[in-house]
């Protein structure tokens, strides 16, 4: 497994901002990072769900703060279609002709807050879409391929923070996550750990978010890598009963 | 090489090319042709993500001990040196490259695989991914089949463009990302099928694309239906 790779860097540059508030790793930190690492004059992140109200997370200044409230009041914007599509969303200029047309009231809002550019990342795992995290900036303009590169890796980053939140007693992480703040490696064999996501619901009766969490969740109490568990699952050396308390999981093995 | 299956088969694979056709199902039907046209054994799709990690995107069979060995690729190995040079790398007795690719080519004759192709797959000037063949029985190839393993690699690269098309997506590094998606997408519904009914990975995924054919529905879309339980699905569910 290479280390030198994007994800591996940007997840060194969100730790970095956590070191430096003195405090855990949170979605504020994939923010500000973003706002270092890339030409943008801010980042701000909502938590998105189908079936329950979207609220926003964070933000790195006044302006973010504005184009997430505006959006998900209004209900349009980069970020509700970046959802809605599950695709990356990247307007070059809110004054273009096209962006005034696709969103009338958004886009002058958003010109009126500041904002010139927006684009508008889908956190998402699949069937698992908790969110989105969109950049703003001053100036009209497009990211280049390496600066798009890394907003992926940024939202990809966020999506496991934000999901990781959600672990009950997430203060006494072990395991899963290395001493310098980063994730395990998702790439190599993922499709075990994907699959295991999907048994996981079946088994539990939850949706892909919760199933992903417990896996997730199980992996850090045991220490062990996420992609272990995963294929002890697919193995069917590993069940989850279908009940609220991860710890009660009965080992088969 | 038998010319009316192979006109047959290029007649297909351009009429599967429609506007709003499923990247994962199509690739699936192209491996699938792989197997069927040039007597390979097992072919995988590979296509690189924005790390340069390579990632199965889809193979002529869903169990997990094919997919690993693609993906195992990520060390070492034919389809890593191919995506690597652009260049096909073609071998036709395993057992000579040993010290070449020490953990792959134990794991490959573990699988009961003696010979394997792999052809890059070109986008301009970019290396994007790698078409994969493996064969049971070491030997030469049929002089006629590496090109044609060629051409079907660019259908695949013609597939990725075709995809772009359809969702206006101008940015390659992201439309590629969508992709990459759309299979986590797939395996975890294969995973709750699976689970649900008892089935290996094969027959779920076999399941979900002949239920997307019945009801004439994006493979993509039926997975996430099927994952967020957010319609009916008569005939999936029980």
């Amino acid at each position: 497994m290479r280390s030198d790779n994007r994800s591996a860097r940007i997840q060194v540059l969100v730790a970095e901002q956590a070191a430096r508030r003195g405090a855990r790793v949170g979605v504020v930190d994939v923010c500000t990072a973003a706002v270092a690492a890339l030409p943008v004059g801010g980042a701000g992140l909502s938590a998105m769900s189908r079936s329950a109200a979207s609220h926003p997370l964070c933000s790195t200044d006044d302006v973010s703060e504005q184009l997430e409230e505006l959006q998900l009041t209004l209900g349009e914007g980069p970020c509700v279609d970046a959802f809605t599509q599950g695709s990356a969303v990247l307007t070059s200029d809110l004054l273009a002709a096209e962006v005034q047309d696709r969103w009338a009231v958004f886009a002058d809002a958003a010109l009126e807050a500041g904002a010139r550019a927006v684009y508008a990342f889908p956190l998402q795992m699949g069937a698992i879409s908790p969110g989105v995290l969109d950049l703003y900036s001053q100036v009209p303009g497009r990211l280049d391929a390496e600066e798009l590169a890394d907003a992926l890796a940024f939202a990809d980053t966020a999506t496991l923070v934000l999901l990781d939140s959600r672990i009950d007693g997430a203060g006494d992480l072990a395991g899963g996550r290395s001493a310098d703040g980063r994730y395990e490696d998702l790439g190599a064999y993922r499709a075990e750990i994907d699959q295991a996501t999907g048994m996981l619901t079946a088994q539990l009766g939850v949706g892909a978010e919760e199933a992903f969490v417990r896996l997730r969740a199980y992996s850090y109490a045991r220490g062990r890598r996420l992609a272990a568990v995963a294929a002890d699952v697919v193995a069917h050396r590993l069940t989850f009963p279908p009940s609220a308390d991860t710890d009660r999981t009965d080992d088969e093995a | 090489m038998n010319q009316r299956l192979l006109a047959k088969t290029f007649v297909e694979l351009a009429d599967n090319l429609v506007a709003d056709f499923d990247l994962i199902d199509f690739l699936r039907l192209l491996t699938d042709r792989c197997v069927g046209m040039l007597g390979a054994s097992a072919a995988g799709v590979l296509l690189a993500d924005r790390d340069g990690e390579l990632r199965v995107m889809a193979a002529s069979d869903e169990q997990v001990r094919l997919l690993e060995l693609f993906q195992l690729q990520n060390d070492e190995g034919p389809c890593l040196d191919c995506f690597r040079t652009g260049a096909p790398v073609i071998v036709a007795n395993l057992s000579g490259e040993a010290d070449r690719w020490p953990r792959f080519v134990a794991a490959a004759h573990r699988s009961g695989f003696g010979a394997v192709q792999a052809l890059p797959m070109r986008l301009r000037d970019e290396v994007v991914g790698a078409l994969n063949l493996f064969h049971a029985a070491p030997g030469p190839f049929d002089p006629d089949a590496t090109p044609l393993a060629q051409a079907l690699a660019d259908v695949a690269t013609i597939s990725l463009l075709q995809q772009r098309t359809a969702h206006r997506s101008t940015v390659l590094n992201e439309q590629l990302q969508s992709a990459l998606n759309s299979r986590v997408l797939i395996e975890q519904a294969k995973g709750k099928l699976a689970e649900r009914r008892g089935i290996d990975m094969e027959q779920a995924f076999t399941t979900l694309r002949g239920y997307a054919r019945a009801h004439n529905r994006r493979l993509s879309d039926l997975a996430r239906a099927f994952i967020d339980d957010s319609e009916a699905l008569p005939g999936l569910r029980s």
